[in-house]
Order: structure tokens, then C-alpha cells, then sequence
């Protein structure tokens, strides 16, 4: 009804969208420890494709979220390239000190099997984690995110800054056009083909500071609003957006769980108790 | 009608800020079930009283209270905000501001949902809230798709649960184009009524709220109350004008024909009263002979023509054209959405035509800059607040000629003179944050007048004033379109502006340029009242009443009145 970009304000009508904010928020916190925890390709891989069907599932804006990916992916490529300049060896430490050379640029640079595999685990990791917090926003309102929050027990005095930021950021929007719109007609030159950019900087600060004065007016009377409704009365609160646990809900609830004593068991024994640094690697 | 719901006794307020009290020595009880109007020029302390009721004063604003206010039993001052806003409802006048949900069913929950109530137990008080002001088919919808009398009926829903017995209403019209105010008016009745609530109305305009009766009317004036009592008795008294207050127009054409009003007529009500005893007077007024208006026009210059704008593929302005000759006064009006506010950004150039003309004096204006433009057109805001960026205002009115890089002896002739039409010359050093409201919109209007424009467009320049505010910014205007020539364009939903200071009237709708034609004969024009959320006025209803034509009898209005402000009423005979 209302996709602006990236946030809905109003929840979509797709199976991720329907569950509760708390299923969404604790599920999501729970697959990043998941992420970080390993490079296991074996446990990332899943994953991986489980976000892409979600990120499917969510039925996007493609158009908008296209440019992110590209963005992102072609981050990531010059991420494990510099990665690779800087360390060639990295994937003989991982994958047990075998190096078998692949090609050789310069005596120093070369390229391993190791450090193959190396980097693209850690590509699709950070894919993943990326892909995975795209669901997440696309799926979340933000008032879903402050009861999810609030459920997790962030007080929710700073659950609520995220609804009402918002909630508000469009206002402002729409304050700074008009300012500008006014300041332009007193002759304020903002076209980029006249003046420079220096310039224009030091004009846009003058909008600034009518978009103060009026934003000022308005906390105030948003604060009076929200006291006059009772905020902050009691130390609790409960949220209109959150409706009550469906099916999905509770079958998210029992795989949460799942997932979380396979964390803890991952992480005291393979990152704590482990020796030395490694990761799977089917060819050695 | 027996148990009281607010009494103060010997109450006063004072601010923390200032040094004076804001009310003084105000004795008021409110009955349960009543409805009172608050009624006062902006300063006299009305809702410095209203936010006196709900806590927000000294809660949220600190301040000292002297003698007593009980709201329900509670004393206020030993009470908490939050204890008050169980029984007080309060709807602001920022019907945006107070707009605190993501959806309108979130906004509705808002308060629910700070007594930690159950979602279960929440929906079904919601979806009544909704329904009883009209709004159960838009649960779902941003508060970006919404009119302002929406999100008013949102904000209303939003205090209506259980427990409130008292709802106050501040400045409930200020945001409301005509029908929208019609129908607010209309509604809080309605609840008033249907869920017998005692209703507080915070207001300076009369007439739009005697729409529909009112139990009682409190007047106040610089924090005292100076009438308490029934419309009618204060209708027929001279209290009105000497507070400030606009009389109801077909009050005042009344007494402009001499009729002796009094309180036992049922003046309130244009619609039921018993004009029998009026009818001779009235209609001999209509003889009497008036010099004919006729505004002293020159050249063309500014022509609009066939033009088309869009701002994605709907067209925001179809086909539109008009001209503007030089010293003209014209308002656009419209209900919000019309396109009355993107035709004037058009004409100011910041976005231009998809098809059709825009020429100031003959020439076609795409090849000026909109700084160029600006030389020729100025805008003034309609939040002053949004328009100044100085501190001094000396800074602020030359900041224009100083982006144009005039030299020093040009930008102070021109600033002094500027400052000198508007008033400002002797305050030109203090800081802007120092003056009223009414004088920061001076300093905008001399912001733009630094440039010496042909034209100026001003969005709603008496929105948010009370009217003897609004009188004098208008009397100020018309003195610069008088003296200097200025033509001036108008934006505003107000009809009594359009009728009282304007000589045209552009009329909006959906786009479309429905009317333009002299303003009396647009408000004689039902076709056209509807299409564009006009309201009829009383002066209409009255004329029909009689048997007169309407728009002879609104013209003839407006003549007479045109008269009294030039030389004073002609004793009475």
C-alpha cells in the first residue's frame, strides 16, 4: 500500500510480513550471531539461500533494492580483492597450512586454492549477512521493530524513537523543501550549473536554520501530544502493531531455540575451545 | 447538568518565563454534560485556561498557580498530567504534530497502549473510536494520506475512550479549509450529544462554531474572564467588537441596518431565529445608495495561459488560464489539494509549465531564472518561522539585495524603505526573535518588498492570528496595494478575507480553475461553493431568508463595509 523506498509503514501481506515483530527481531539477532560465528560454508550456504528465497517471499521493490545489491556485491568483490593484496597466505592459515598455488603474479603475489576458498566463503558471508538484514528491513515496520525491541527489553522510552524518527522524517522533508523553495525565490542560487559547490554548501546552511526553529516547534508539541495521551505513565507498555503469536510464530519460536543451543554448542566448541584457527575444506 | 466537572476558584496562572500572570481572578464552574465555548483574542489567555484543564499547565510548562481548579474532584496542582488525561481529552490545533502513530489505528491506540492494555482488549476500542467520528475504513492508511480534518478526527477518536468525560477542543478550525470546519464542528456535536461528553471549545471564531449551539459562551481578555454566559445575550451586546472578536457577518449586517438586537431572539441561530421584526430594516438598508467599488487597475502583467503541470503523470493544474492586472487584489482559493499552492510556486518559477505560458508583463518567463523572477514576484510563506534566517532583522530584510550583490548605499536605500512601508523602520536593530508573530510576518513581507516586486503571493497570511491580528496585516496590505500600487494574490481558504479584502476571487478544484469571477458572485454560486469546499456564508442564508438576491445583497455588503472602513459608521437614524 504504501512501499516508500525501502520502509513499509503498513505491514505487506506475505508470510515473513505476518509474524509478530518480536518473531522478526529475535530471529534476526539470532541468524547474525549465526553468521558471525562461523565459516563454515556448510552452515552459511543454507542460509544464504534461505535469505534469497526470503528476500523473494517479501514480493520488494525491485527496482530500488536492485541498485543496493549491485552496490553491496560490487563492495564486498573489492573488499576481498584489497583482502587477497594484503595477504595472500590468508587461506593456508585457515585451511590447515597446505598452500597449493594456483598462479603466481609476483614472488609475493599468488593465488592459493586456500585462499580461494578463503575469500569466497567470506564473500558469500558477508552477502549473507547483508541479505539477510535486507529481509529483515523489508519485512519490519518500524513500529513492529520498537515492540520487538521493547520485547527483548530495551526500554521503551528508545523503542519509540525509532517509530516516531519515522514517523517524522518525511515532515522534515517536506519543512526543508518549502524553506528552500522560499529562499530561492529571495534569490538564493541552488542550481548546480551557477554556482559552485562550496557555495551551495554554505546556502544549504542557511535552510538550516528556519528547519531548526520549526523543528523545535514541533517536538514541542509532539511532547505535549504524547503526555496528554499518557506517555509515559506507567513502566510498561504494550503495542497496537503487535498482533498475538500465529502458527508461524510459534514454529519460529521452537526453531529460535533450535538455533540457539546449536549456536552455543558451535561457539564453545569451535571458537572457544578450538586450538587453532580453521574453517571445512573439502579438498585438502 | 447538576455535578460540576471544572471549577476554578480565585484561580491564577502565572509562567515560569514571564514576569506577569497570565490569568487573573478566574472564577468558572463547567457542569457535566455542557458545552462552553472558550472564546478571546490570541493572548487573552483561552488556552493558557484550556491547558490549565488538562494538566499540560504546570506539568509540561512550568508555572505557578494561585487558588484553586478541580477537574472531576482533582485538585490540579496536586494532581499529575497523566491523572488528568483519564478524564480530559485534549485535541490540539497541530492536527499534524499530533499525530504520533505510523497508521491511523496506531494513533488511535496511542493512549491505550500507555495503560499497557492488552491487544485483545484494545481492537474492539479502537474500531468504535473509529467508527463514531467516521474513520473505521481507513485503519490502515499513513498519516501522509490524510486531510487535515482526517488526522483532527484521528487525533479526536484518539482521546475518546472510556473514562473521558471531558474533551477540550483547542482552536479546532485553525488547520480546516470552510466544510472541513463545517463538518468538525458538526462532529464534536455530534459527540457531544450521542456519548454525552462535556465539551471545552478553544476558538476566536465565532460564527464557524455557532454552526452548531453552544450551551454557554465564556469571553476572555487579558487573562480575565468578561463575559460568562448564553450566545445570545452576547451576541446582542457591543462586547464582541470591543474585544476583538468577528461578529457572525449576518450579526453584523444587522446592526449595520440598525436593527435593536436583543438577547431574547435567538440570534445564534440564522437559521431558526424570527427575522419578522428585522425584515423592514434590513431591506431598507438595500436602498440605501453606495458609491460603486471600483478598483483602480492598470496594465496586464502577468498572464497564464493553458497551463498543464504535473508532478509525476496526474496533472496537478489542467489547463489553466488567468491574468492579473497591475495593483489587483485576487485570492485562490480552494480546498488543500486544489493545486491553489503548486500555481503559485508555478508562477514563481520553481517548477515550470508542461505545456502552456506563464508571461510577466508580455514576456514569456522561461528564459528568467527563478531569482530573476523573484525580482518581479515575491512569495511570503506562510510560517514565517520557515522564512527567517537572521537574527537581526536589518539582516534579514537585505539579505535578498545582498545575494544580488547591490552595492551598500543601494541595499540601505532600498532596506530603509522597505522597512519604512512595513512599519519596522524603528525596530530595524533588534533581534527577530524579539517581536510578536504578527510583526515576524512583517518582516518577512519586508523581506520581499526590499526587491520592489510587481506582485506578492502570500500563503495564508492570517492563518493562526485572532482577528484584530488579522485586521491589522490585512489593513496593512491594502494600504501597500493602496499607496505603492502592489498587486497581491492571495492564498486562503478564508472566505470572509476573500470577501472583505480581495477583488477576485480564483477558485480551485481538483486541478481545474472552476471559477474566477468577482468574490460575492462566486459565494452566490452553489455549484461552485461545493465543488471547491467553500461554505456558504451567513449573509447568503440571510438574503434567501429575506427574499433578496444574494449576490446583490453580498455585494451591497461589501460596499457598505468597504465604507465604514474608509470613513466610520454614519450615525444611526
Amino acid at each position: 500500500m504504501d512501499n516508500r523506498l525501502l520502509i513499509n509503514l503498513i505491514p505487506g501481506d506475505t508470510f515473513l510480513h505476518k509474524l509478530t515483530g518480536k518473531t522478526k527481531v529475535r530471529t534476526f539477532l539470532i541468524l547474525l550471531v549465526y553468521i558471525i560465528m562461523s565459516f563454515d560454508l556448510r552452515l552459511i550456504l543454507p542460509l544464504f539461500i534461505l535469505s534469497i528465497i526470503g528476500l523473494v517471499s517479501v514480493k520488494p521493490n525491485w527496482k530500488v533494492i536492485r541498485y543496493f545489491i549491485i552496490i553491496i556485491g560490487a563492495m564486498n568483490v573489492l573488499n576481498i580483492v584489497l583482502f587477497w593484496l594484503a595477504d595472500p597466505a590468508i587461506g593456508s592459515m585457515w585451511c590447515g597450512g597446505t598452500t597449493t598455488v594456483l598462479f603466481r603474479v609476483t614472488e609475493r603475489l599468488y593465488l592459493s586454492a586456500e585462499t580461494l576458498w578463503y575469500l569466497c566463503v567470506r564473500f558469500i558471508k558477508m552477502m549473507t549477512s547483508f541479505m539477510v538484514s535486507l529481509v529483515f528491513i523489508l519485512s519490519i515496520t518500524p513500529s513492529e521493530l520498537a515492540a520487538g525491541l521493547y520485547s527483548i527489553k530495551v526500554p521503551y522510552k528508545i523503542c519509540t524513537i525509532f517509530s516516531l524518527a519515522f514517523r517524522y522524517i518525511p515532515d522534515i522533508g517536506r519543512d526543508f523543501q518549502n524553506i528552500k523553495v522560499s529562499l530561492q525565490t529571495r534569490g538564493v542560487e541552488l542550481d548546480p550549473r551557477k554556482t559552485s559547490l562550496g557555495k551551495r554548501l554554505k546556502q544549504n546552511i542557511l535552510i538550516l536554520v528556519p528547519l531548526i526553529t520549526s523543528s523545535f516547534d514541533r517536538v514541542g508539541n509532539i511532547s505535549n501530544a504524547m503526555d496528554l495521551r499518557g506517555y509515559g505513565r506507567g513502566k510498561t507498555r504494550t503495542y497496537y502493531s503487535e498482533h498475538e503469536e500465529l502458527k508461524a510464530d510459534k514454529v519460529f519460536k521452537v526453531l529460535q531455540i533450535i538455533l540457539i543451543l546449536f549456536c552455543v554448542y558451535w561457539i564453545i566448541t569451535q571458537n572457544i575451545m578450538a586450538e587453532t584457527l580453521n574453517m571445512w575444506y573439502p579438498f585438502s | 447538568m447538576s455535578t460540576p466537572i471544572v471549577e476554578f476558584k480565585n484561580f491564577g496562572f502565572k509562567y515560569k518565563s514571564q514576569s506577569a500572570p497570565t490569568l487573573h481572578d478566574i472564577n468558572l464552574t463547567i457542569f457535566k454534560g455542557e458545552k462552553v465555548l472558550i472564546l478571546g483574542p490570541s493572548g487573552s489567555g483561552k488556552s493558557t485556561l484550556a491547558n490549565c484543564i488538562n494538566g499540560l499547565n504546570p506539568f509540561s510548562y512550568d508555572g505557578v498557580i494561585t487558588g484553586s481548579c478541580k477537574v472531576a474532584g482533582m485538585e490540579t496542582k496536586d494532581a499529575s498530567i497523566f491523572a488528568l488525561s483519564k478524564v480530559v481529552g485534549t485535541v490540539l490545533q497541530d492536527s499534524d504534530a499530533q499525530f504520533v502513530g505510523l497508521s491511523v489505528g496506531e494513533d488511535i491506540a496511542f493512549a491505550l497502549e500507555n495503560q499497557s492494555m492488552p491487544r485483545k482488549e484494545m481492537l474492539p476500542k479502537v474500531e468504535w473510536a473509529a467508527s463514531v467520528v467516521g474513520m473505521s475504513d481507513f485503519l490502515m492508511h499513513v498519516p501522509y494520506e490524510l486531510s487535515g480534518g482526517q488526522k483532527q478526527k484521528v487525533a479526536l477518536a484518539g482521546v475518546l475512550h472510556g473514562d473521558v468525560d471531558l474533551l477540550i477542543f483547542d482552536e479546532p478550525l485553525a488547520a480546516l479549509d470552510p466544510r472541513m470546519g463545517m463538518t468538525a464542528v458538526e462532529l464534536i456535536d455530534r459527540i457531544h450529544k450521542e456519548q454525552n461528553k462535556t465539551v471545552v471549545i478553544v476558538e476566536h471564531r465565532l460564527e464557524d462554531v455557532l454552526h452548531r449551539s453552544v450551551d454557554r459562551i465564556v469571553l476572555m481578555n487579558e487573562g480575565r474572564i468578561v463575559y460568562d454566559g448564553v450566545p445570545d445575550e452576547l451576541l446582542a451586546s457591543d462586547l464582541l467588537t470591543r474585544y476583538g472578536i468577528r461578529e457572525p457577518l449576518y450579526i453584523k449586517a444587522m446592526k449595520y441596518a440598525g436593527c435593536k438586537l436583543t438577547p431574547d431572539q435567538n440570534l445564534s441561530d440564522i437559521q431558526g431565529m424570527d427575522l419578522s421584526p428585522f425584515e423592514d430594516k434590513l431591506k431598507q438598508q438595500q436602498l440605501v445608495k453606495l458609491e460603486k467599488y471600483v478598483p483602480r487597475v492598470g496594465e496586464e502583467i502577468l498572464k497564464v495561459q493553458n497551463v498543464t503541470f504535473a508532478y509525476g503523470k496526474d496533472p496537478v493544474l489542467k489547463n489553466i488560464s488567468f491574468s492579473v492586472r497591475k495593483g489587483e487584489k485576487v485570492a485562490f482559493v480552494g480546498k488543500n489539494g486544489a493545486g491553489k499552492s503548486t500555481m503559485a510556486k508555478l508562477i514563481c518559477g520553481i517548477i515550470r509549465p508542461r505545456e502552456g505560458q506563464v508571461l510577466i508583463n508580455g514576456t514569456d518567463y522561461m528564459k528568467y531564472s527563478i531569482k530573476e523572477i523573484g525580482e518581479k514576484i515575491g512569495y511570503v510563506m506562510q510560517n514565517p518561522n520557515q522564512m527567517l534566517v537572521k537574527d537581526i532583522i536589518k539582516d534579514e530584510v537585505e539579505l535578498a539585495m545582498l545575494l544580488r550583490g547591490k552595492s551598500r548605499e543601494e541595499i540601505d536605500e532600498a532596506v530603509k524603505k522597505a522597512l519604512k512601508m512595513c512599519g519596522l523602520y524603528p525596530m530595524r536593530n533588534w533581534p527577530v526573535t524579539a517581536v510578536s508573530y504578527g510583526q515576524k510576518k512583517r518582516v518577512t513581507i519586508a523581506s520581499i518588498l526590499v526587491l520592489q516586486p510587481d506582485i506578492i503571493i502570500l500563503d495564508e497570511p492570517t492563518a493562526g492570528q485572532d482577528y484584530r491580528h488579522y485586521t491589522e496585516i490585512m489593513e496593512f496590505l491594502d494600504e501597500l496595494n493602496r499607496e505603492y500600487g502592489i498587486t497581491i494574490i492571495f492564498i486562503t481558504h478564508d472566505m470572509h478575507l476573500a470577501i472583505q479584502y480581495t477583488d477576485r476571487a480564483i477558485v480551485f478544484s481538483e486541478g481545474e480553475l472552476v471559477a474566477d469571477d468577482s468574490v460575492f458572485r462566486v459565494l452566490s454560486n452553489d455549484e461552485v461553493i461545493k465543488r471547491a469546499n467553500l461554505k456558504q456564508t451567513s449573509l447568503y442564508t440571510l438574503a434567501t431568508r429575506l427574499g433578496l438576491d444574494p449576490e446583490a445583497y453580498i455585494e451591497h455588503f461589501i460596499n457598505y463595509e468597504r465604507m465604514v472602513r474608509a470613513h466610520g459608521q454614519p450615525a444611526a437614524d
